[in-house]
């Protein structure tokens, strides 16, 4: 399956023998202890503290300095917390439920390109991937909210269903332009070709970001963030909790451990959903007009990975205080209103963009507008 | 194969036969397409064994993104809260057909054994490579040429399924 | 010596488990009453079919054909759902019921 097991193959090397399986799995683990669940914790931290800023207050300030150790207190009483199960419920599925959620964003962390040598793996199908394991989350949302057994969890429920599935189209239909310049699904090689080069030879390879490839990307690009925003059920699009009309929608009857598991899902889903834009559309790891492999040294793979690592982060990150940033600026959509915009607005969009996208590689041969400005005369 | 690779594919053809029996015979409809929904995976982990990665993806995209929601869709919107019109009352049939069912197995392992081995007798000389390879660019090239026509007969096939389906269930 | 486990991680597996697929799911178009679930021992049937020509595809011909005809199972079997759930949809607010025995209008 390609250059699979990046990650694991990387360990086996440092650390010494084994079967690779073991190191596999280690490594899947380590990813998803390492990066997801920290940054589901922390999210709800910083979410807090956001919000404090745009209402001018101050925001959790007890654990710790600035209240930084919030979250794990958070988690504390999460943990502690009497664990209940409403009358009638249907117990198994009302377990079921949030474990789907939390299994379909943290599988997803495996093909996440953190860095050219720290991926999960570099599967061939990873774009596919991707958008395949984040499809457990609707099954998750549409279970829990009819096995708690209320009626306002069933009409989130079912609210969040019926998104999460429209919304899926015009999110694949975004991601489908880069699959059309890359030529292939594999997230690395996608990565790797958005690099910078000043001149030389490799001007050909690398064609900068994919936000700046033609004019149709750029728009892809955000109508993706658009779609993404509803397919991770954040504000302006949060029908199925929103709070006003349905307490507090799918997840009303969890309580404990098992609303922490949709929260930290959610929170997962929301760092993914900004990953995949960083990656496919805003360079992932590359430093804009920098190029690690260009220059006049020649760095050490645990300095490049850092580099990397750091510049994705950053990247991602700040993806994701826009989310927050949206949530206390744009008022909440009308059911009716969100379902005409996908399917009115988003869907035929993206149909443009692509085939826009489609004539631009067929009239200029495949060069970006980076090509076809800076790179005339090399390559 | 390894034999962990080997022990990965047999957990997951016991799922799928698990959760197969649960999608025939479970009385609670509900129940029957949770199940269906690990069939699926269960199906889409021997896919890649198979070495099919592509199709596995479009497997997991259509039948758990699509096919189960709308599935689950149409259980919540036919069945009110708590009454349970869910349940199949065809309870007492449930014995007949599962001991017709065993019966099958010792056939259907006869047949296999026949079938797989006459097929094996003169195998194709690559087929571990190419269940190796990446198919994406192979199947893309493949619905471009030789499969055009049937590619363009599916599109109108949905494009018709999707109206008729709107049409039949529009609010009279 | 072929172990059972080669044996089920083989070709014969592969068909073992598509016949095993392929026969609950008559069993559910048969014995299910509820409609839905009849659905449901369709999409078995079909899977099972994607299953031996994904399974064919490797172990017969080592050519990409069969995955092919397996994209087309999985299409039509999509828009076979649709149509099929606003069927019982439809038929839900004729008859209060999605009972399959009890779509007879036909009958009488």
């Amino acid at each position: 399956m390609g250059n699979s097991a990046l990650f694991a193959h990387s360990m086996q090397t440092w650390i010494g023998a084994g079967p690779i399986w073991v190191w596999a799995a280690l490594s899947a683990f380590l990813i998803i202890y390492l990066v997801a669940l920290p940054f589901g914790g922390f999210a709800t931290y910083v979410e807090r503290k956001v919000a404090a800023d745009f209402q001018d207050r101050v925001g959790p300030n007890r654990v710790g300095p600035y209240g930084i150790l919030q979250f794990l207190a958070d988690a504390v009483k999460m943990i502690t917390k009497e664990d209940f199960i409403p009358d009638g419920a249907d117990k198994f599925l009302y377990n079921l439920a949030p474990l789907l959620v939390v299994m379909g964003a943290c599988s997803a962390f495996a093909a996440l390109p953190l860095s050219k040598y720290l991926m999960g793996a570099d599967l061939n199908i990873g774009v596919l991937y991707i958008l395949a394991v984040t499809t457990l989350v609707a099954p998750g949302i549409l279970l829990g909210s009819w096995s708690s057994n209320n009626k306002w969890s069933l009409l989130g429920g079912l609210r969040g269903a019926a998104q999460i599935v429209s919304y899926e189209i015009p999110v694949a239909l975004s991601i489908l332009p880069v699959v059309l310049i890359s030529g292939t699904l594999q997230v690395g090689t996608i990565v790797e070709q958005q690099g910078w080069a000043w001149s030389g030879a490799t001007t050909g390879q690398y064609h900068f970001w994919n936000l700046f490839h033609n004019p149709f990307c750029f728009c892809a690009a955000f109508l993706l963030f658009i779609a993404g925003l509803a397919e991770t059920n954040r504000i302006p699009f949060d029908l199925p909790e929103a709070e006003s009309e349905l307490v507090s929608g799918f997840n009303t009857e969890f309580s404990g451990m098992r609303f922490g598991l949709y929260a930290l899902g959610e929170f997962a889903e929301v760092f993914v959903m900004c990953a995949v834009l960083t990656a496919l559309y805003l360079g992932g790891w590359h430093i804009p007009f920098l190029n690690l492999d260009q220059m006049w040294i020649k760095f050490p793979e645990a300095i490049i990975i850092l580099v990397q690592l750091a510049m994705f982060s950053i990247k991602t990150l700040l993806l994701v205080f826009v989310v927050m940033w949206l949530r206390w600026t744009l008022p909440r959509l009308r059911v009716d209103q969100l379902m005409g915009m996908c399917w009115k607005g988003l869907v035929p969009l993206s149909l443009i963009n692509l085939f826009g996208t489609a004539v631009w590689m067929w009239v200029f041969n495949g060069r970006s507008l980076a090509q076809l400005l800076f790179g005339s005369g090399h390559g | 194969m390894s034999e962990t690779a080997k022990i990965v594919l047999a957990v997951a053809q016991l799922l799928t036969v698990a959760s197969a029996l649960l999608v025939t015979f479970h009385p609670n409809i509900l129940y029957a397409s949770v199940a269906l929904l690990f069939t699926f995976l269960g199906v889409t982990v021997m896919f890649l064994f198979a070495g099919a990665d592509f199709i596995a993806g479009v497997q997991v995209i259509v039948y758990i993104g699509g096919v189960t929601i709308l599935v689950l869709f149409a259980i919540m919107l036919t069945s009110w809260l708590y009454q349970i019109k869910l349940r199949d009352t065809r309870k007492r049939m449930a014995i007949p057909f599962l001991l017709v069912g065993i019966g099958l197995v010792p056939f259907f392992y006869k047949a296999a054994e026949e079938l797989a081995n006459r097929v094996l007798s003169s195998p194709p000389a690559n087929f571990e490579a190419f269940a190796g390879s990446p198919k994406t660019n192979l199947i893309g090239e493949a619905l471009l040429n030789n499969y055009l026509l049937p590619f363009e007969g599916v599109t109108v096939l949905l494009l018709g399924a999707l109206v008729g389906a709107v049409w039949i269930a529009r609010p009279r | 010596m072929m172990t059972f486990l080669d044996w089920m991680t083989g070709l014969h597996g592969f068909l073992f488990i598509g016949m095993i697929l392929a026969a609950l799911g008559m069993i559910a178009v048969i014995y299910r009453r509820n409609s839905i679930g009849i659905l449901l021992g369709i999409e078995l049937i079909l899977n099972a079919a994607g299953l031996n020509f994904i399974a064919f595809s490797k172990y017969r011909t080592a050519a990409i054909d069969g995955q092919i005809f397996t994209l087309f199972i999985i299409i039509i079997a999509a828009a076979e759902a649709a149509v099929a759930l606003a069927v019982i949809l439809r038929l839900y607010r004729l008859r209060e019921t999605i009972d399959a025995s009890e779509a007879n209008l036909l009958r009488n």
